[in-house]
């Protein structure tokens, strides 16, 4: 009994951090710059996929992908930057000054052209990769046993907050974002840079991408060009019921949201089990007329009159 | 400036875009091809479609990613309804009997299938339409991927992620061409009508149309539910020109091209919806010729697969960097008038610059 | 050499003209009022001068460099400091997060030296009231608190210029006297030059100084605030009697 519910404890904690890492590299570019950033997910499957290159077979892991993890990880969250960087400078950067529903837009659009960009040198079909693999052995905790994988997901994620909460508060950078993303025309007034700025939060996204792919892909053991688009609904989902702009309420929806996800797989009967994801965000929508500026809304996002 | 004048003044816009799409009908038949005549059934039905989004989108300012949703109810009613009885209750063995016993002629299903996806767009907009612009988008995201999870496991009902075939396939242009101009007037028709200038008018100055009385959830939700039942038309006439579905038809890929054909058109502009899926049509059937291979000297020229989308996608953005408001921003297409030029940009108030 | 001059500034908003053709030049540790009614383009000026929004036309010099349509953070760095409209605090940042987000510099180590440091403690010397509740978060502080609080924040940087855009805006009249008489100090003692954007002219008269009266993004009078109080000239200029 008490293992079971450790395991489903464990389940709702790892799904919940995959969510919250989503959440929080969404969140972050949407605090600084109000773009809700439709490409993050494509950036996730961009990540992976360079572990493949340049094998286009079914079943490969070639090149970067054959690296001792030490050397692999580093490899994965800086290709996740440097393309989400690169997404700045090529495209972001043009729109500084256009409405929150162009960027949207032009996000969707970009996302796209990555998607058919590993389209194009890949196929749809999804690939089954090995990665990793010696975290899929289960561990004790407890007397339940739990994959170490899921452990391993909880245990980065509280590091990654940690980190990211480190940097922000004591940083100069940190501080110059925290800044920007309250009142980003003030913040140049007072010699902030910008672009500095918003590259950085663009990078520090883009490594949160690639740390989500490398969970994920060690999960289920394939990469897929979609496989970034089931989180990132999610971690959308997040974002606004966190209260857009937020970044403790993204993370904070994204736990939520694994915790709900997983209830409902525990308390649906068989028959409603694969109406799960639909549940969820039905849930959400529900959560929306109730509290529609979400949990934790941040300050600073309210419009002036 | 009555109701009649404003009518008079506007009425040119959708005569003249429908009279283009009769052209097109027109050169379609005189070509005789069947390959031309199916791209041209999918070009009216891509009017009918983002005609349906603008009806919303352009007249809101809320982007909304989940219309397709909509479609995607529409073309399920459609097979429900038109589909053999016998083939059904193999097929869809979770339909309530009465269901299954119907039989309609196409036309009256999409009629329904109309009505049905306009009354979930009612329920669901009543939710949705109170959030802020952003997080209203992104709700419809999430609509868009609850209607496609529930869609593709309720098998029983919706035949799940395998194809449901089956449905009487309509090969003739006309119906679809009647179709497409019926959506035009009724997007039209909304847009010079209070409720359409209502929500123009909170678009533009929400603080401004508030302080005027306007019940800007209210307008919104009319004009969700009005597109969500253009939408359940597209998707409903898209299931007779394949005669199949999937849930997957109406998803991402559907979304993504629609709303482009808008982005490029010009999203508060219903001239540019019509004419943004004109252009673009034209552009994907040119890369689609392209990517079957084009036979150059002695050898082929084809290019890969994926490059359709990305192509299109880089017009998007550079449409939105350099031209947000699409190509015909806020212009109508209408009648030259003495000393003035061939579109009209339509203000708030339907009156001429 | 003059600190700024503006030579033809224009700045428009879309078809909308709000500053037309503006010139005039500021000495080193000069006090420069601009004053005049509502619409009047003061505050466009103001963020044309901080680069906020590129001037349509004409040329702004910041001492001997030309920093026409440059981004703010540039002209921020190059010793223009602007403190705009509604004081602008980083709400959810203390204090002390709020006067060190310009500086560049890591928050004070402890005991320790950097130029930071100096600076924040010059800031905290000048309005005490700071200091004490330097870890409160700015947006709790009282309006007047807040003014101090933007004026010690663009002191961080040490600027050569300082633009203020209304500063008595919501402020009761006994806190604005805190204000300026804070304000008047510093530029005393620092030699700052002051460009200030009231639409009282009561207290530019008050304090002394140039004033110059813009009307309809025009430059319409220009000249020592005392005197031009005591014209006729002026109620006439501000109220557009006399015009076509």
């Amino acid at each position: 009994m008490m293992a079971g519910l450790l395991q489903i404890l464990f389940d709702a904690l790892s799904l919940g951090s995959l969510y919250a890492l989503g959440a929080l590299g969404i969140a972050l570019i949407f605090g600084v710059m109000r773009l809700v950033n439709f490409a993050h997910g494509d950036v996730m499957a961009f990540s992976i996929f360079a572990l493949l290159w340049p094998s286009v077979d079914a079943m490969a892991i070639v090149f970067a992908g054959n690296l001792p993890w030490f050397l692999l990880v580093p490899f994965v969250l800086a290709v996740g930057a440097g393309l989400s960087v690169l997404c700045e400078v090529l495209v972001f950067r043009r729109f500084r000054r256009a409405s929150p529903a162009t960027m949207m837009i032009a996000s969707f659009a970009l996302g796209f052209v990555i998607r058919y960009f590993l389209l194009m040198l890949f196929s749809s079909r999804p690939k089954s990769i090995s990665l990793l693999p010696e975290l899929s052995q289960p561990v004790e905790v407890l007397g339940a046993y739990i994959p170490l994988l899921q452990v391993i997901t909880i245990i980065v994620t509280l590091l990654v907050l940690f980190a990211l909460t480190g940097f922000l508060r004591r940083t100069r950078f940190g501080l110059e974002m925290r800044a920007a993303a309250e009142n980003f025309t003030m913040a140049r007034m007072l010699g902030v840079r910008a672009n500095r700025v918003i590259m950085g939060a663009f990078a520090l996204s883009g490594m949160l991408a690639a740390a989500s792919a490398l969970i994920l892909a060690a999960q289920t053991g394939t990469a897929d060009i979609q496989m970034g688009a089931g989180v990132m609904l999610m971690a959308f989902i997040a974002t606004v019921i966190g209260g857009l702009g937020s970044l403790p309420g993204a993370v904070l929806a994204g736990f939520l949201i694994g915790a709900a996800s997983v209830l409902m797989q525990v308390v649906l009967p068989p028959e409603a089990r694969p109406f799960r994801d639909a549940f969820v965000y039905g849930a959400v929508i529900l959560v929306l007329i109730f509290r529609p500026q979400g949990l934790l809304p941040a300050r600073g996002t309210k419009e002036r009159v | 400036m009555t109701r009649t004048s404003i009518l008079r003044r506007t009425v040119a816009t959708p005569v003249l875009l429908s009279l283009i799409l009769v052209a097109l009908a027109l050169v379609t038949y005189l070509i005789g091809s069947r390959p031309f005549n199916q791209t041209m059934i999918d070009l009216f039905i891509r009017v009918i479609m983002v005609v349906g989004l603008y009806i919303f989108i352009g007249n809101s300012g809320v982007i909304s990613f989940g219309h397709t949703a909509f479609a995607c109810l529409g073309g399920y009613m459609a097979a429900w309804l038109t589909i053999p009885p016998m083939m059904k209750g193999t097929l869809l063995p979770g339909l309530p009997s009465w269901l299954a016993a119907i039989h309609l002629p196409f036309w009256v299903a999409a009629m329904i299938a109309a009505v049905w996806a306009g009354l979930w767009a009612l329920i669901f907009g009543r939710i949705l339409m109170r959030l802020s612009g952003i997080a209203a988008s992104i709700a419809t995201f999430a609509l868009l991927a609850m209607i496609n999870t529930i869609y593709s496991n309720w098998s029983s009902v919706t035949g799940g992620t395998s194809s449901v075939v089956g449905i009487p396939i309509v090969r003739a242009l006309w119906p679809y061409l009647i179709a497409a101009v019926v959506a035009i007037f009724v997007a039209w028709a909304h847009a010079i009508s209070r409720a359409g200038l209502a929500l123009r008018a909170a678009r533009d100055e929400p603080t401004a149309a508030m302080a005027s009385g306007i019940d800007i959830p209210r307008e919104r939700l009319v004009a969700f539910a009005l597109s969500g039942a253009v939408m359940g038309l597209g998707g409903a006439l898209y299931a007779h020109s394949i005669g199949v579905v999937t849930p997957d038809t109406f998803y991402l890929g559907l979304t993504f091209t629609t709303l482009s054909m808008l982005v490029v058109g010009g999203m508060s502009s219903l001239t540019g919806a019509v004419l943004g899926v004109v252009l673009l049509s034209l552009l994907i059937q040119v890369l689609r010729w392209l990517e079957a291979g084009v036979p150059i000297g002695t050898s082929s020229f084809a290019l890969p697969n994926g490059l359709q989308e990305i192509v299109l996608g880089i017009i998007m953005i550079l449409i939105l960097m350099r031209r947000p408001a699409g190509l015909f921003g806020r212009s109508e297409l209408t009648l030259p008038r003495p000393g003035q030029g061939g579109t009209t940009p339509r203000t708030t108030a339907g009156t001429p610059p | 050499m003059s600190l700024l001059a503006l030579s033809d500034v224009t700045v428009r908003y879309g078809r909308l003209t709000a500053v037309r053709e503006v010139s005039f030049r500021m000495q080193e540790g000069e006090i420069l009022f601009i004053t005049g009614p509502n619409g009047a383009g003061k505050s466009s000026l103001l963020r044309a001068i901080a680069g906020v929004t590129p001037p349509a036309g004409g040329r702004i010099d910041l001492g001997n460099s030309d920093i026409t349509g440059h981004s703010p953070e540039d002209i921020a760095r190059r010793g223009l400091s602007m403190v705009p409209e509604g004081r602008e605090v980083f709400g959810s940042l203390t204090i002390e997060e709020n006067l060190l987000v310009g500086t560049g510099m890591r928050a004070r180590e402890q005991g320790g030296r950097t130029r930071a440091a100096s600076a924040l403690d010059e800031v905290y010397e000048t309005f005490p009231i700071l200091r004490e509740r330097r870890q409160t978060q700015a947006g709790l502080l009282s309006g007047g608190q807040q003014q101090m609080l933007v004026i010690g924040r663009a002191l961080m940087t040490n600027p050569r210029l300082i633009a203020i855009d209304e500063p008595s805006l919501g402020l009761a009249p006994n806190i604005t006297d805190q204000v300026y008489e804070r304000l008047l100090h510093l530029q005393r003692q620092r030699s700052l030059t002051l460009l200030i954007v009231e639409q009282s002219s009561t207290r530019a008269m008050m304090v002394g100084g140039r004033m110059i009266l813009m009307r309809g993004g025009q430059v319409v009078m220009d000249g020592d605030a005392v005197a031009m109080g005591q014209s006729e000239a002026l109620h006439a200029a501000y109220f557009g009697y006399g015009d076509a």
